[in-house]
């Protein structure tokens, strides 16, 4: 365990060393700064008094945490992408000649290691997305006194999406030492797989009339990870209390996850350095 | 006891698809006693770093196996007390060389305040304690060399395995490490060696192998494999008196003014010579037998082995 912690904890050091993260960090406190302006310019009484159904309180909650995923979604999203391209170079760098062999002389275990890499680089995003999400909701609580921490979820919920996406790239980078296959194959699954197995799956189902197809988007769905839905429903849902009817894409995800951190792992230890 | 010990061991890398197959190693027996230093000695290609890599678990052998200071190779807990200098070490270069040793240092189980005193102690054995702080991407090649060095020997081990500890440096800073090599013995350390530089191989190394094509060609002490045996050199001192010659099987060749070089066919001839030259008042010096050096003996038989397999 004491392994697996420093070795995460200098991941953490090499992505600091690599700008991306800084950069998003970067990005992450412009926005808040730039919400906690526009918010303290703008007139909020009269939002509120404006709203409709006035008697209808909760509805001040719902807009609020609305209004919270609306500003941070865009930057989850780009925080997502720039985290793939940031961290799908952590396991080839390691297992670079010369460096694995000196891991690898150390009374450190193959699995210590590779869960060492992958933890660091969940923390390291972790650590981003909480200071955009917690910035962005320390602006508005305080703005409009009203404190819902329901929207706080969204740090779990997108960390753990990328940690879905990691343990893939993970798992390409164990096998293949390069950092590009695994960092594409992310990008696909997440830019166009998912949101269009989604669709596949619910919205356009009727449309697909050939009974082969509808059976192979089905298992293709399942199989891979549901980050568009994490990244919608599942948020938009957590952050405003709602409640949560289906959990399939969370679970299915996770067995994603294992699936992969699973495989990576046992390549790497029958792995010849 | 043996600090390094071998049955069989056997490397084949096999290309993708298996169509191509180098035997990197084959069928090793080798025992390495503690507290020695131990040189493995080889062409490029011979398959010292693999013999390494396989000790350490970095590469898994195809066949055999091997134990390091008594545990089976395929235990990762035993390496707290083996240190490693690869070839073409590479340390994150984000990192200064202070944290690189702690970060190697804390790998191997070290903390707290231990392992503070050791870094700088370290680091002013091997002459950089004023470059604690500066990046690594920013240290010249011997400063890496001897960085790795102190990386190896930062959780204080029983084994060290070294390949080529002094590439890339200099004349003085390898006599340096050669030093720091020769005191580590005195810690009743074992060492294990990997190099091509014969001569300096042959001022420190207590035991000698010699590997080629995945073959241990020769192994044993440097006087046992430099020893050429029935030769031996003559040294007089009337350098104008002509020495008998034709003398029951002994060969004399005249190397200079005064030296010679003698063949004989055994030690008893030997005597038998020298009893003859003193019969004939010739007043000796010197007698040594003769040593080739550790490199001579290398080329010859590496060609020769070479030869071997062309049949
Ligand atoms: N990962 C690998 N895959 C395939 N072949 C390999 C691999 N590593 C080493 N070899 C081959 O095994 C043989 C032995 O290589 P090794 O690196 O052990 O030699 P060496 O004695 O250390 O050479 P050098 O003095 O150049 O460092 C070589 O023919 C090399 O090409
Ligand atoms: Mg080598």
């Amino acid at each position: 365990m004491k392994n697996v912690a420093i070795v995460s904890w200098y991941t953490l050091k090499e992505a600091m060393a690599r700008k991306v993260f800084i950069f998003f960090a970067a990005i992450s406190i412009l926005v808040v700064i730039f919400t906690a302006v526009i918010l303290g310019v703008t007139n909020t009484q009269s939002i509120m008094t404006g709203l409709p159904g006035k008697n209808n309180l909760p509805d001040i909650g719902f807009i609020i945490s609305r209004l919270e995923v609306m500003i941070i979604s865009p930057l989850a999203g780009l925080g997502l992408l720039l985290a793939i391209f940031a961290s799908s170079s952590f396991i080839p760098v390691m297992l670079e000649k010369g460096n694995i062999d000196l891991l690898l002389s150390k009374p450190v275990s193959r699995s210590q290691l590779l869960w060492g890499k992958y933890l660091g680089g969940i923390l390291v995003m972790f650590l981003n997305i909480a200071l955009l999400i917690i910035g962005v909701w320390l602006s508005i609580s305080i703005k409009f006194s009203y404190w819902s921490f329901t929207f706080l979820w969204g740090i779990l919920v997108i960390t753990f999406t990328f940690a879905v996406l990691y343990a893939l790239i993970v798992l390409f980078g164990v096998i293949t030492k390069s950092s590009m296959p695994g960092m594409m194959f992310a990008y696909l699954i997440f830019l166009i797989l998912s949101p269009l197995l989604k669709l596949a799956h619910y919205e356009m189902r009727i449309l697909i009339s050939n009974d082969f197809w509808k059976s192979a988007a089905d298992a293709a769905y399942y199989i891979l990870p549901k980050t568009s839905e994490l990244m919608g429903t599942i948020i938009l849902k957590l952050a405003s209390g709602e409640t949560i009817t289906d959990y399939q894409p969370v679970w299915s995800s996770f067995l994603f996850l294992t699936a992969m951190m699973g495989i990576g792992n046992y390549v790497f230890n029958k792995k010849d350095f | 006891m043996n600090a390094i010990e071998t049955n069989g061991l056997t490397k084949i890398y096999s290309s993708a698809f298996g169509k191509k197959q180098v035997q990197a190693l084959v069928d090793l027996q080798l025992s390495v006693p503690a507290g020695t230093i131990f040189g493995l000695l080889g062409p490029n290609g011979a398959g010292k770093t693999t013999l390494v890599k396989l000790l350490l678990a970095i590469t898994y052998p195809t066949f055999g196996n091997a134990t390091i200071l008594g545990e089976d190779i395929s235990s990762y807990k035993i390496k707290k007390r083996v240190g490693y200098l690869p070839e073409n070490h590479k340390y994150p270069p984000y990192l200064s060389g202070g944290e690189v040793l702690n970060f190697f240092g804390r790998l191997s189980g070290l903390d707290g305040k231990y392992i503070n005193k050791k870094i700088d102690a370290l680091l002013d054995t091997m002459k950089l304690l004023k470059w604690k702080k500066t990046k690594v991407k920013n240290y010249s090649k011997g400063m890496m060399q001897r960085l790795g060095l102190a990386q190896a020997l930062i959780n204080d081990p029983e084994l060290i395995f070294l390949d080529e500890p002094t590439d890339g440096v200099d004349p003085i800073g390898r006599k340096e490490i050669r030093d720091i090599l020769v005191e580590l013995k005195k810690q009743s350390k074992t060492i294990f060696l990997n190099s091509h530089l014969l001569s300096e191989v042959e001022l420190i190394t207590d035991r000698v192998g010699i590997l080629n094509k995945g073959k241990l060609l020769r192994e044993g002490t440097v006087q046992e494999l430099t020893e050429k045996k029935e030769e031996y050199l003559l040294r007089v001192e009337d350098e104008n008196k002509t020495l008998p010659e034709n003398f029951d099987g002994v060969l004399i060749t005249k190397i200079d003014s005064g030296r010679y070089s003698l063949k004989v066919p055994n030690a008893a001839a030997l005597n038998k010579y020298i009893d003859l030259l003193r019969e004939n008042q010739v007043i000796i010096n010197e007698i040594i037998k003769h040593k080739n050096s550790l490199e001579e003996m290398f080329i010859s038989l590496i060609n020769e082995s070479e030869k071997e397999n062309v049949k």
